[in-house]
């Protein structure tokens, strides 16, 4: 079993080693002393570490302001996302009535719809409406994905729940709602955790709409400011990555957390239904 | 009569004993009371703006009407000056290039990488996956940034490793970005890099799947690893494949950010894919009516595969319809 097993280990050794490399060096990067980022061998291991780049980074215009900015957007489009979405999951998955095949045809070709085909008839909604570079203007425009990829998940988590449990407590004398309330609502709360974790970094992680909707610069979200921060005075290397890294950070200790829940249930949402 | 059935065979729900007339017609408001607000909010958010969107294609609507709100019918034009323009038809070839060679090589890793996953011992899966994970989660922002960081003419440390290796010679000072085609290689290797976890995950989830009396039968009829693959784990896997090909189809024609943020679709237009052609179209020349056209023309294209895709869900019962 030993030998058998050496050369497969030996080639997940060197295919891990590549594929987290451009993760690695962002980290190593980020960490180095500015003076050692532009040099013409590169090193790489970072030392001694230094935290300069990231100081300049977070010192280089108002970060805690895009902070603010994205956490404002992504945290509000995920909340009214769950609030419609739960109720329209349980219909789709408990219940049988007119138009309910349909809704779900919809609900799967709406999400092939690209961004950039929504973007120009939402700029020009949001034009009218006065919402151009309003920043909870954005949380419209992020609904159009966010909510089918999270009505559509729940409806699998919800649908991996046994009927029967729900049965049992109504004839216990729960009553529907009851059911649903001391039933449902615990037994969902996981698949609820993760589906507003993946909707949450799916509006965290926007640039497009971010980048077409924002114009001032007090308005930017992370990423806007992230991709416009080497070209405002001169490239600081070593502050861009530091601060590339500093938005992946959350995202990046979210997904190992969750690394488990997350291949069953990101398969079963997106692939299996 | 709704109720909570699921499968055909589960028990429908016992009613309570209370008032049945008015118990059966409240429940049969109830599913549409639940998924009233998702109807509304999508009419708001999705079906207002695809209409516009229509609309806006058969409207002559530039930079005087963001002002007037007045744009002039032009019924097709639009479509036709599109379709007649030399640089759309190279857009779309670009397109289907890039498309096909991320689709290819993310297939073929993917599968490959599933395949190792299920051979190796737990620590180096754990491992692996670790890393795929992580890769996963890495913002597609943060890995275009990246992504030119570790490709910098002067100071990018692949520049550095590629020139090490002695193959291809010398690549210090090379800038990857000054051609179309190389750009777009590091382009199409950014979403093969990005997208991978998924494929491979999902795949090596799938083949968890089949049991392994069938891998011992084959064995027992002398087939070798190869003919194992192609006899067993691919057919078997033929409908998790389909779907992921349809996905990835689909996500790399829509794919924007690293087109953007990497090369804004230049030099001379030599990056531009279908997703960032209709944004120039839009909002670089002011022509919202034509990047309307071109929109529509993508999603057209795109709604084959995605008519495929959704009649390959139902058709698995993996949707309950």
């Amino acid at each position: 079993v030993r030998n058998k097993r050496t050369v497969p280990n030996t080639i997940a050794l060197v295919v891990s080693l590549i594929v987290i490399f451009p993760v690695y060096w962002m980290f190593a990067t980020a960490l180095k002393q500015p003076g050692k980022i532009l040099s013409a061998t590169p090193e790489f291991i970072p030392w001694p570490l230094s935290v300069d780049s990231f100081r300049t980074a977070l010192t280089h215009g108002p970060f805690l302001h895009y902070v603010r900015n994205s956490l404002l957007v992504s945290v509000s489009t995920v909340l009214i996302a769950l609030v419609v979405a739960l109720g329209a999951s349980i219909a789709l998955a408990r219940f049988r009535f007119l138009g309910r095949r349909g809704f779900l045809v919809g609900l799967v070709l709406v999400q092939m719809v690209p961004g950039s085909a929504m973007v120009i008839p939402l700029y020009l909604m949001l034009r009218s409406i006065g919402a151009i570079d309003f920043v909870p203007g954005l949380i419209i425009t992020y609904m159009t994905f966010v909510l089918p990829f999270t009505i559509w998940t729940l409806r699998g988590f919800v649908e991996g729940i046994p009927l029967e449990l729900e049965e049992a407590a109504m004839v216990d004398g729960c009553g529907r709602f009851g059911a649903f309330w001391h039933i449902q609502l615990p037994l969902l709360a996981p698949g609820i955790v993760a589906t507003s974790i993946f909707a949450f970094i799916s509006a965290w992680d926007d640039y497009l709409f971010a980048y077409v909707f924002l114009k001032s610069q007090d308005n930017y979200t992370l990423p806007v400011w992230l991709v416009s921060f080497q070209t405002s005075d001169g490239i600081d290397n070593g502050a861009t990555i530091a601060a590339s890294a500093i938005f992946s950070l959350p995202v990046l200790i979210v997904f190992l957390l969750i690394q488990r829940r997350l291949v069953g249930g990101m398969t079963s949402g997106a692939v299996k239904g | 009569m709704t109720s909570l059935t699921r499968a055909p065979e589960a028990p429908t729900a016992t009613p309570s004993p209370a008032p049945v007339r008015r118990a059966s017609r409240f429940a049969r408001l109830t599913p549409y009371g639940l998924i009233g607000p998702a109807v509304i909010a999508f009419a708001v958010v999705l079906g207002y703006p695809m209409v516009r969107l229509i609309w806006l294609s058969v409207q002559d609507f530039g930079p005087r009407s963001l002002f007037t709100g007045e744009a002039p019918f032009v019924g097709l034009g639009n479509f036709t000056r599109v379709l007649a323009d030399s640089d759309f038809w190279s857009v779309l070839l670009r397109t289907l290039i890039v498309s096909v060679a991320c689709v290819a090589a993310l297939m073929v890793t993917g599968f490959l990488l599933a395949s190792l996953l299920r051979q190796v011992s737990a620590w180096a899966r754990v491992m692996l996956s670790v890393c795929l994970v992580l890769v996963w989660a890495m913002p597609m922002v943060s890995a275009s940034m990246i992504w030119r960081w570790l490709f910098e003419p002067q100071y990018g440390v692949l520049n550095w490793v590629i020139t090490q290796l002695r193959v291809l010679g010398d690549f210090s000072a090379h800038d990857w970005f000054s051609s179309p085609g190389q750009a777009l290689f590091l382009i199409i290797l950014l979403i093969v890099w990005k997208g991978l976890p998924f494929v491979a995950l999902t795949l090596y989830a799938a083949m968890g799947q089949i049991p392994d009396d069938l891998y011992e039968a084959a064995g027992l009829d002398g087939a070798g690893r190869w003919s194992m693959a192609r006899h067993v784990t691919v057919p078997i896997l033929g409908p998790v494949l389909g779907v992921l090909v349809l996905l990835e189809v689909i996500w790399s024609v829509n794919s924007f950010t690293p087109f953007w943020v990497l090369t804004q679709g230049g030099p001379d237009g030599g990056t531009t894919t279908l997703g960032v052609y209709s944004y120039l179209e839009a909002f670089t020349r002011n022509d919202y009516g034509g990047g309307a056209a071109i929109a529509i023309i993508t999603v057209v294209l795109l709604g084959v595969l995605a008519v495929l895709y959704v009649r390959r869900l139902f058709a698995q019962g993996e949707v309950t319809a």
